[in-house]
């Protein structure tokens, strides 16, 4: 109980400081993806088929998720730690994962609304889909679970604030732009193709997709995900300690 | 005379009667010793009760804050053991951080957040209820002289606001333990005073407060004994009057160089009052004062080195 009500309050004190910094948060969860969509559906053709449009909102939906869940969450614990607002907790009683877990709670919110809003949005540009919620909330959140790890561990590693943020940042939007998110796998080098479709942020695009279209069968994208969501999160919980050697 | 001062102190001046749970604090043969092979702490050892207050004095670089790092286990000790109201802090450090309030050196704020939201939030991480917490929030905003910025975001406060609250933090909860780190570096002379009346009240309502400072006069003001660190090791700890008793020459007098043409100030010691009054007439001053020694002198003393790293010739 007691560290539920924890949880909740680092969910709550992150919410509290984001009144300042809603732009940004629009800026990174919404503004940037739907111009990705707009400008990804206007580059591709003039008459885009209703697939590749539902790849394009696929697409912005993960780009979404991956600028707010490594880049913000990221850019976020990386504040904390180099500010010394950490310290508040770590001298709080506090323990680590309840720390991680209140940020994993913010990173779900956001995520919850940048997706409603994208798959709004999707509608209001005439897309016609008819996604099937509950795999699509399941990717959402496992998609969440592990991009936020990368960011824990980067915020945990840098050595110094600006290291931080440029790796959160490049990795954000890096893999997205790497992965075949916006277009199809065919269009990659043979090399990097292997490479690219291994990476989370292109489960996660295929899996939206699918379920965009209103199919439940990404049970391979769920377990794929589950499991770098399991490591990465792994990684970052045990990377994220209160006392130093 | 400073290293057998030094062992005098570390074999006897710690209390060695009473249970582990009797003291709040208790220390032995704490070392730190980092990877690049610098000894930080070499050996501390040191008591305190419920309702004392201990200033940690020394230069930068002495150890200090590497020694209220590992109390409030932020930092792994190499050697010895910490134990707080019974609690081995080396073994269960979070167990030992919920007896504890603490104001690290270097934290940062919400600039977000307004003062009571700040408050009330960090009441709750602490396992207050929702209206203890509130409850709590206004009773250290009040003491703290913050009542009229309540409802301000802490990033509009000024820098020695923002050092109260930091100061607040750790008096939420009541805890029996507070660990302040420098607490008042950078605060204005009415805020200081402020924050002393906090500290001496949380003394007298039992709470047992280790305080390190860069104040001579914080230190003298506000403690009921007084350590001093210097490279790494407790040189000394004990009641002001007792370290000031451990000088043999406790009577400063401080004159300007009558045959220097800038007239450099000059300080000499003597054991008695009589006794400077005497060099006085000798060498025919006539701009000079006498005063008792004071914690700096001792600080000189034992460590053979000015406090702060001030230059003062004699």
């Amino acid at each position: 109980m007691r560290r539920l009500s924890d949880i909740v309050c680092v969910f709550r004190i992150q919410l509290m400081s984001m009144r300042s910094e809603i732009g940004p948060f629009l800026l990174a969860a919404l503004v940037f993806p739907s111009a990705m969509y707009l400008f990804a559906k206007a580059v591709s053709s003039t008459s885009a088929t209703e697939q590749t449009q539902l790849r394009f909102l696929a697409g912005s939906i993960v780009f979404s998720l991956s600028l707010t869940s490594i880049s913000w969450l990221g850019y976020l614990l990386l504040e904390n730690r180099f500010t010394g607002r950490l310290k508040l907790f770590a001298t709080s009683a506090l323990a680590p994962s309840s720390y991680i877990c209140g940020f994993l709670l913010f990173a779900f919110a956001q995520a919850s609304i940048a997706t409603t809003t994208l798959l709004l949005m999707g509608r209001l540009f005439g897309l016609q889909m008819r996604p099937s919620l509950l795999p699509l909330a399941l990717v959402v959140t496992l998609s969440v679970l592990c991009l936020c790890g990368l960011g824990v561990v980067i915020a945990a590693r840098a050595r110094s604030f600006t290291e931080g943020s440029l790796l959160t940042d490049a990795l954000g939007a890096g893999l997205v732009f790497l992965a075949p998110v916006y277009y199809p796998p065919e269009m990659l080098p043979h090399g990097v193709r292997a490479v690219s479709q291994l990476l989370p942020t292109a489960f996660a695009a295929r899996a939206v997709e699918t379920t965009l279209a209103g199919s439940y069968h990404v049970g391979a994208e769920l377990i794929v995900l589950s499991f770098m969501a399991v490591v990465s999160l792994a990684f970052g919980f045990s990377l994220t300690r209160w006392r130093e050697n | 005379m400073t290293e057998d001062f030094l062992l005098v102190r570390e074999t006897s001046e710690i209390p060695r009667s009473g249970s582990v749970a009797d003291a709040a604090v208790r220390v032995r043969g704490l070392v730190k010793r980092y990877k690049d092979g610098t000894e930080a702490n070499r050996g501390i050892d040191l008591e305190l009760h419920p309702g004392e207050l201990i200033s940690i004095l020394g230069p930068n670089g002495a150890g200090k804050t590497t020694f209220l790092r590992q109390l409030t286990t932020e930092l792994r000790p190499t050697g010895g053991s910490i134990q707080v109201f019974g609690v081995d802090a080396v073994a269960g450090p979070q167990q030992a951080r919920q007896l504890m309030g603490i104001t690290p050196q270097d934290a940062g704020v919400f600039g977000s957040l307004t003062v009571s939201e700040h408050f009330e939030m960090f009441a709750r991480l602490k396992g207050l209820g929702r209206i203890a917490a509130r409850q709590q929030a206004v009773e250290v905003i009040e003491s703290l002289g913050l009542a009229a910025e309540t409802q301000k975001r802490v990033s509009l406060l000024s820098g020695g606001q923002r050092s109260r609250i930091l100061i607040g933090l750790a008096l939420l909860g009541r805890p029996p333990l507070l660990v302040l780190d420098e607490p008042t570096t950078g605060l204005d002379p009415a805020s200081r005073m402020a924050v002393w009346g906090v500290i001496r009240r949380a003394v007298t309502d039992g709470a047992a407060v280790i305080l390190s400072t860069h104040y001579i006069e914080e230190a003298e003001r506000l403690s009921d004994r007084v350590g001093i660190i210097s490279r790494g090791r407790l040189i000394a700890c004990g009641p002001l009057d007792e370290l000031l008793g451990r000088l043999e020459r406790s009577y400063r007098l401080s004159y300007r160089d009558p045959f220097d043409p800038f007239g450099k100030l000059c300080e000499c010691y003597f054991a008695s009052f009589v006794e400077a009054q005497r060099a006085v007439a000798r060498a025919q001053l006539s701009e000079y004062s006498i005063t008792r020694a004071t914690l700096e002198d001792v600080y000189f003393k034992l460590a053979g080195e000015h406090f702060a790293g001030e230059q003062v010739t004699e």
